[in-house]
């Protein structure tokens, strides 16, 4: 089993991150070709090691505006290829409905990525090891995972830029929910909810913190998200190596505080820089892309 | 995984398109030697072919296999027996997978799977006091009182009272897991009853009810969030209408069975299409489809040929299946 990344660095000790920000207007343009010069950027170690990508696919996306866009996908995966990887996967274990295939035919992987056969995997069935929690925010002092992410080199989270009804907003952190697996856990994983939801995302990432962060931004979704909420153009790709610090930006481009949003703000004190002082932007700069989300009543105090 | 069972992944993976004579012929020729061979050494079935054996999967296994037309060995059934009996855990529950301590839902299935089986009446009997102790945290007293003065209807609509079952002990009550217990009370002999098994069974169909999606169907529970309807699910609705199979007429069943009825046409997924297709027949709803249809699902979706739809898959294409037979009736 590969245990990357599982010390908890505070972040008073932290170097400062780099956060890229690529304009995207459309999933019709060369995708590849800009997540391919942002990940140069970072000079990362995947060369010969084998790679898989989170998305986040959460139900039935005909229209393609809950999930991680295919597009996004799909660039992602070759663009990791070029860099040299041996194995790229994408994996996701989706919360509310135990019909992956259904879900991956719903939003056309396929269709970018050709056949999915050997390089998809279904977080929700894979074998299981125990993994003892070394944060333990939440009640929870294990977790059953899934072997494939605990066994490749680099895992990399492929998030959607969304508002979320119970946490605020669910970026790249948010979205390694997705690795619990269903079939331990339930669909949807109502364990994590009563552990509390904010505790369990630090839990979870502690445990498997992602060694890259993606955000597709290009729509993303504002209001009653994660499922339930309306499309939001926002026209951009969030990437980095420290996933708070993407995270954070994130946040800052979708006009909302991530000091205020609490998960974020206890991931700030051991999974990643939050601070905009401590996150050096690459690409474009925060107000040139800003677009305000519009959130629930109950997280308008998010709002800047 | 042993040779007839490579034997039948790799025949089926050659071939573009798969189109045997009959239903049975692709039940002989594919899924049974797919399922005989994905046994494990252990008795049991992973999820996917070389996986760890886990009770759902066996569960699924065992019950499409003894459905199953003609000749499965005997030492099949009686190795998978063996598996489930050994995973067990001393309070009665079975975990989702083999190192966890901690029972599960997976319970109503190994308990509605040993039924029949005379020599597992402990064990069932074990299983079914699990369940019923069980209670989901979300409708205890306290957390009805307390919600009286702290908690507003703008979330969700539905009536909290109302138990069932959850994935997990001591979480919230949801569709699937409610319909699950409800198949487990259902398959049971009366000497594995426990006493309050009664009030839960009604319980929990009040529930279903109560969680069907304005319009008809289910998901996973949240007919409401928000103020937004929930979208309903074709696994959820299936697995809610066969709970509900053998319960009185009522016009929210004849909803979900008329969303279901609609939505068949649509569905993609060979693990859905057989699941809703083993629903509607049990309700005599013609199904327009055979095996060509669901072969062809499961050719393209190649790498989720899992171990459980191809046993769902099994049994939605045998018409002679004891478990949920096709109704003659009019749905």
């Amino acid at each position: 089993m590969n245990y990357r990344n599982q010390q908890l660095i505070p972040c008073f000790q932290r170097p400062p991150s780099r956060v890229v920000i690529r304009r995207a207007s459309t999933y019709r343009q060369d995708l590849t070709a800009l997540i391919l010069e942002s990940l140069r950027v970072y000079q990362l170690p995947v060369l010969g090691k084998s790679v898989l990508l989170k998305a986040n696919l959460v139900g039935l996306d005909p229209l393609g505006v809950m999930n991680t866009h295919p597009a996004v996908i799909a660039a992602t995966r070759e663009a990791f290829l070029r860099l040299g990887a041996s194995a790229v996967f994408v994996g996701d274990g989706p919360a509310m409905d135990r019909d992956t295939f259904a879900i991956l035919e719903s939003v056309k992987l396929k269709d970018f990525t050709g056949p999915v056969g050997g390089f998809f995997r279904d977080l929700n069935l894979d074998d299981v090891n125990r993994v003892p929690l070394p944060t333990r925010a939440s009640r929870l002092k294990e977790l059953y995972l899934p072997r494939t992410v605990l066994g490749v080199d680099f895992l990399v989270s492929v998030a959607k830029l969304k508002t979320h009804h119970w946490a605020g907003v669910t970026l790249s952190l948010k979205n390694m929910f997705g690795i619990v697996p269903g079939a331990c856990y339930g669909w949807p994983k109502n364990v994590l909810h009563w552990a509390g939801i904010d505790n369990s995302i630090l839990d979870i990432n502690a445990a498997a913190r992602p060694d890259f962060a993606i955000i597709d931004g290009i729509v993303g979704m504002e209001g009653n998200g994660p499922i339930q909420g309306w499309p939001k153009p926002a026209g951009v790709l969030i990437l980095g190596d420290d996933p708070v610090a993407v995270d954070a930006t994130a946040c800052r481009v979708m006009g909302l505080r991530p000091e205020a949003v609490r998960y974020l703000a206890k991931a700030g004190t051991l999974l990643g820089n939050l601070q905009a002082a401590r996150i050096e932007q690459v690409g474009e700069k925060i107000e040139s892309v800003h677009t305000q989300f519009s959130v629930l009543e109950e997280f308008r105090h998010l709002a800047t | 995984m042993t040779d007839s069972g490579v034997h039948a992944v790799e025949e089926l993976s050659m071939r573009q398109s798969f189109a045997p004579d009959s239903d049975l012929a692709f039940l002989q020729d594919f899924c049974v030697p797919f399922l005989v061979g994905a046994q494990n050494q252990d008795g049991g079935w992973g999820f996917q072919r070389s996986g760890e054996s886990r009770v759902e999967p066996t569960c699924w296994s065992l019950l499409a296999l003894r459905n199953a037309p003609g000749g499965v060995a005997t030492d099949t059934f009686a190795s998978g027996r063996q598996y489930l009996l050994a995973a067990q855990l001393r309070d009665g529950s079975w975990p989702a997978s083999r190192e966890e301590t901690r029972g599960s839902w997976v319970t109503s299935l190994a308990c509605s799977v040993l039924s029949v089986e005379e020599q597992c009446t402990a064990a069932v009997s074990a299983g079914l006091q699990w369940l019923c102790r069980d209670f989901p945290r979300d409708s205890s007293p306290f957390r009805l009182f307390v919600r009286r003065f702290f908690s507003s209807d703008s979330y969700s609509a539905h009536d909290d009272s109302l138990r069932g079952w959850g994935w997990t002990p001591r979480t919230s009550s949801w569709v699937e897991p409610t319909a699950f217990a409800l198949l487990a009370l259902r398959d049971a002999a009366s000497a594995c009853m426990p006493r309050d098994a009664s009030a839960r069974q009604q319980l929990a169909v009040e529930l279903l009810y109560d969680r069907m999606c304005p319009g008809g169907g289910w998901n996973c529970g949240n007919p409401m969030v928000y103020g937004v309807p929930g979208e309903p699910l074709v696994l959820s609705t299936s697995w809610a209408l066969l709970a509900l199979r053998d319960y009185p007429s009522h016009e929210k069943k004849s909803a979900g069975l008329a969303w279901l009825r609609n939505s068949y046409p649509q569905i993609t997924s060979p693990g859905s299409r057989a699941v809703a297709k083993i629903a509607l027949q049990a309700y005599g709803a013609g199904v327009a489809d055979n095996a060509s249809s669901l072969s062809m699902l499961l050719d393209q979706c190649n790498h989720h040929q899992t171990v459980h739809v191809i046993a769902w898959t099994c049994l939605a294409l045998n018409p002679q299946r004891a478990w949920f037979p096709p109704c003659k009736g009019a749905a």
